[in-house]
């Protein structure tokens, strides 16, 4: 779902709190109830999703849930709640199963669109909500009767995390609660608290033996073999592969990135597979590997992530196009990926694919990476805290804290982790750029050329300098030598190697050094021009003399 | 003792297990083995940063210390960095956690003079983990090894904290480098893995066959 954009709306609603309003939303909400009837098309609607829910008819909800609501909460519920839940109860003869999927809709729509984001009641009743969702789902002694179409599966899941996460933002700013709100969550600690979320989620994966059916997909057996009752209903199997990828990101939206990797054991990200077929998810899934490795310094992987996943949205883009509120989102994200991965290309310069370093040529893209080739922290900085997740501390602030915003406190400490390997690369670049234009090249020259260029005196001892200048050589080894993933179950593995476009080693005082060398590229040059000859051609036969 | 320890473990860390708090103590002990052995377990000490990061009032900075020292023991590894990312900026802050945070700074820019001299003045902060300055010797010859074709000996012994003559001995051969004359020694043949690539486009016949076909 659009999740970042809810969070701005969110807090750009907030500012308008102080305009006009009563100020408490649940009385707004109250007054607009008062005079709003729901029309017949929505009453109708409602039923008839009802049957489509108990029917199983999965085409046909597919289309209600990607269609008819969307269209419908534009055309009537653009800016007010859905009905409340005990409306719809009447209409819908208050049927348990449908009233807790309408309502993890309900509110799922407060938190996109309603002015001020939801109230604490409303976080709060949106979370049994979904106890009771899950509830009903994992507690059952045999699969539910329920099938419904594995994207609003996905979308559920990754709601989930999204409020979750949403909620802990909200928490840590205390600046704004009243003592009602307080008091409220110091004596609900267990709602949205992240052990919960977790155990859900891998109630999920465990329900659905997901992990075993995976490892035997990737040994290309029949994953049904080892699926057990749950886990061969596609509504079992969909929740636990969506929870595996849930796991991902909420691991890395607390900095853990070890067990994020983790998680997708026998996933291949950039492989297509049976349950590899929903863009959204395919896409987040990249983009939080994709950071993962970045953070572990593993250049090559992120990089190879990122273009991977940037080329398919490039190729697919057309397919996003009719559905708006998820195409907002994979445009996002996938600026937010171009900016990683203009990081991870400034970090750690390697070929790539020819359409993808296109588009870092275009737009603002190439500007940021001249800045950042040539030391800019600033733009290293801004752009990382563009791109990354919205991090989060898993505990409430203790109770007598200072009434500040603690919810900075998680991505200034990501931010400050990721800075700190940039300053301790700041030389690189330089060094980078003289070893370029040699292919052997005396240490104490480089030292010279080097100490010309950071001091504007000439008071330097060339002892020193090479000392230094040796300091930052092995430096430069050892941050382009990194783990790159090629084989096995686990994301995590790897082996050493150095896949940057420059290498180089000393032999004594002498600096060798290995370039990369591109040859121009012919192909792509001589298919256009196949194409357009061919053009050419079918136009003359039309023309008639 | 750490290898019998480490299937008790590992049931721990399996699934919802990892996040139980009363796991804490079996694997601070854990960690405390590991410091005494020379063992390293990295995803058992991530499991107690985390249990720290969901219970900060169990925060043990004794042991966190260890956990981060034993990081540093397995570079070129970004062990370190994985656990910087789960503690807070306050935690990092404390002392003596700031001064680990210091040397991980300096071995990772490869300052390794600079390492020693710190080594030598706050020889208590790394006692307790042992083989620690072996563990970063071993680091400083991989970087030695990616890096040179043939060193200055004065330059190696430096690097490695200005050992012995005998010790050095022993790291050259261990690492199969030779003595060259009297103050070279010879790291091994770079130009065979460090070379010019060049890439040029390989279009096969595959891969035009379709377009050939489509233009009759």
């Amino acid at each position: 779902m659009n999740n970042e954009e809810y969070e701005q709306n969110y807090e750009y609603n907030n500012y308008n709190e102080y305009e006009g309003h009563t100020g408490d939303p649940t009385l707004d909400a109250e007054f607009s109830r008062q005079q709003f009837k729901i029309p017949e098309t929505v009453k109708n609607f409602l039923v008839y999703f009802r049957n489509n829910v108990n029917e199983g008819l999965v085409f046909e909800l597919q289309s209600l849930y990607e269609l008819s609501w969307p269209k419908l909460t534009e055309d009537y519920f653009e800016k007010r709640p859905w009905p409340e839940e005990s409306e719809v109860a009447e209409i819908v003869d208050a049927d348990p199963v449908f009233m807790i999927l309408y309502k993890e809709l309900y509110f799922r729509h407060i938190y996109a669109r309603i002015q001020g984001g939801p109230t604490l009641e409303q976080r709060f009743n949106s979370f049994f909500n979904y106890c009771d969702l899950f509830n009903y789902i994992l507690s059952a002694s045999e699969p539910v009767p329920l099938e419904l179409p594995d994207l609003w599966l996905w979308e559920l899941i990754d709601e989930f995390v999204y409020q979750f996460q949403s909620f802990a933002q909200y928490r840590a700013r205390l600046q704004k609660k009243t003592t009602e709100e307080l008091e409220m969550l110091n004596s609900n600690n267990k709602v949205w608290n992240v052990l919960c979320v977790l155990n859900v989620l891998h109630s999920l994966v465990d329900k659905s033996n997901i992990k075993q059916q995976l490892e035997v997909y990737a040994r290309g057996g029949d994953p049904d073999s080892v699926a057990g009752e749950f886990g061969s209903h596609s509504l079992y199997k969909m929740l636990g592969y969506f929870s595996l990828v849930g796991l991902l990101r909420l691991h890395s939206l607390l900095g853990d990135y070890y067990q994020a990797i983790n998680v997708l054991e026998n996933i291949e990200v950039h492989k297509k597979s049976q349950y590899a077929h929903i863009p959204a998810c395919q896409i987040s899934t990249s983009y939080y590997v994709g950071f993962a490795y970045m953070m572990m310094r593993r250049y090559s992987d992120a990089i190879r992530t990122f273009s991977s996943i940037l080329l398919y949205i490039q190729r697919t883009k057309q397919l996003f196009a009719s559905k708006t509120y998820q195409h907002d989102q994979i445009n996002k994200q996938t600026d937010q990926m171009y900016h990683l991965l203009a990081i991870c290309l400034v970090l750690h310069p390697q070929c790539i694919d020819e359409s993808i370093q296109q588009t870092l040529r275009e737009k603002s893209y190439h500007e940021k990476m001249y800045k950042m080739q040539y030391g800019d922290l600033q733009e290293f900085e801004n752009s990382f805290v563009y791109a990354c997740p919205k991090f989060l501390s898993p505990c409430p602030i203790p109770i007598g804290s200072v009434p500040d915003d603690y919810s900075k406190e998680a991505i200034v400490h990501q931010t400050q982790v990721f800075m700190d390997e940039v300053q301790q690369q700041k030389m690189l670049p330089t060094i980078r750029s003289y070893l370029k234009l040699y292919t052997t090249l005396p240490l104490n020259k480089l030292a010279t050329f080097m100490a010309q260029n950071n001091r504007n005196d000439s008071q330097w001892d060339l002892d020193k300098e090479t000392q230094t200048l040796l300091i930052h050589l092995l430096a430069f080894k050892h941050k382009m030598k990194n783990m790159v993933w090629s084989k096995g179950a686990s994301g995590l593995e790897g082996k050493f190697q150095s896949g940057s476009e420059l290498d180089f080693y000393i032999d004594n005082h002498m600096i060798h050094i290995a370039d990369t060398k591109v040859a121009h590229r012919y192909g792509d040059f001589f298919i256009r021009k196949i194409l357009k000859f061919e053009d050419i051609n079918r136009k003359l036969h039309m023309i008639r003399i | 003792m750490a290898e019998t320890m480490k299937q008790t473990v590992a049931t721990m860390l399996s699934g919802i297990e990892r996040y139980n708090p009363d796991n804490l103590p079996t694997l601070e002990r854990y960690v405390e083995m590991q410091s005494k052995e020379n063992t390293y377990d990295l995803e058992a000490n991530l499991a107690v940063l985390k249990l720290y990061q969901f219970n900060p009032h169990s925060f043990n900075i004794e042991i966190a210390c260890q956990i981060l020292l034993k990081a540093l023991t397995n570079l070129p590894h970004t062990d370190f960095i994985l656990c910087k990312c789960l503690l807070t900026e306050k935690q990092l802050a404390a002392d003596p956690i700031n001064q680990i945070i210091y040397l991980a700074d300096i071995l990772e820019q490869c300052d390794f003079q600079l390492f020693w001299v710190r080594i030598r003045t706050t020889p208590e902060l790394t006692q307790k983990i042992s083989g620690f300055l072996d563990s970063i010797r071993k680091f400083v010859c991989h970087v030695v090894g990616i890096t040179f074709q043939t060193i200055e000996k004065s330059h190696l012994i430096q690097l490695l904290g200005e050992i012995e003559e005998k010790t050095l001995q022993v790291w050259v051969k261990k690492y199969g480098w030779k003595m060259e004359g009297e103050n070279l020694v010879f790291i091994g043949n770079q130009d065979e893995n460090i070379k010019t690539k060049n890439i040029s486009e390989k279009i096969d016949f595959d891969s035009v066959g379709h377009i050939m076909a489509s233009c009759r």
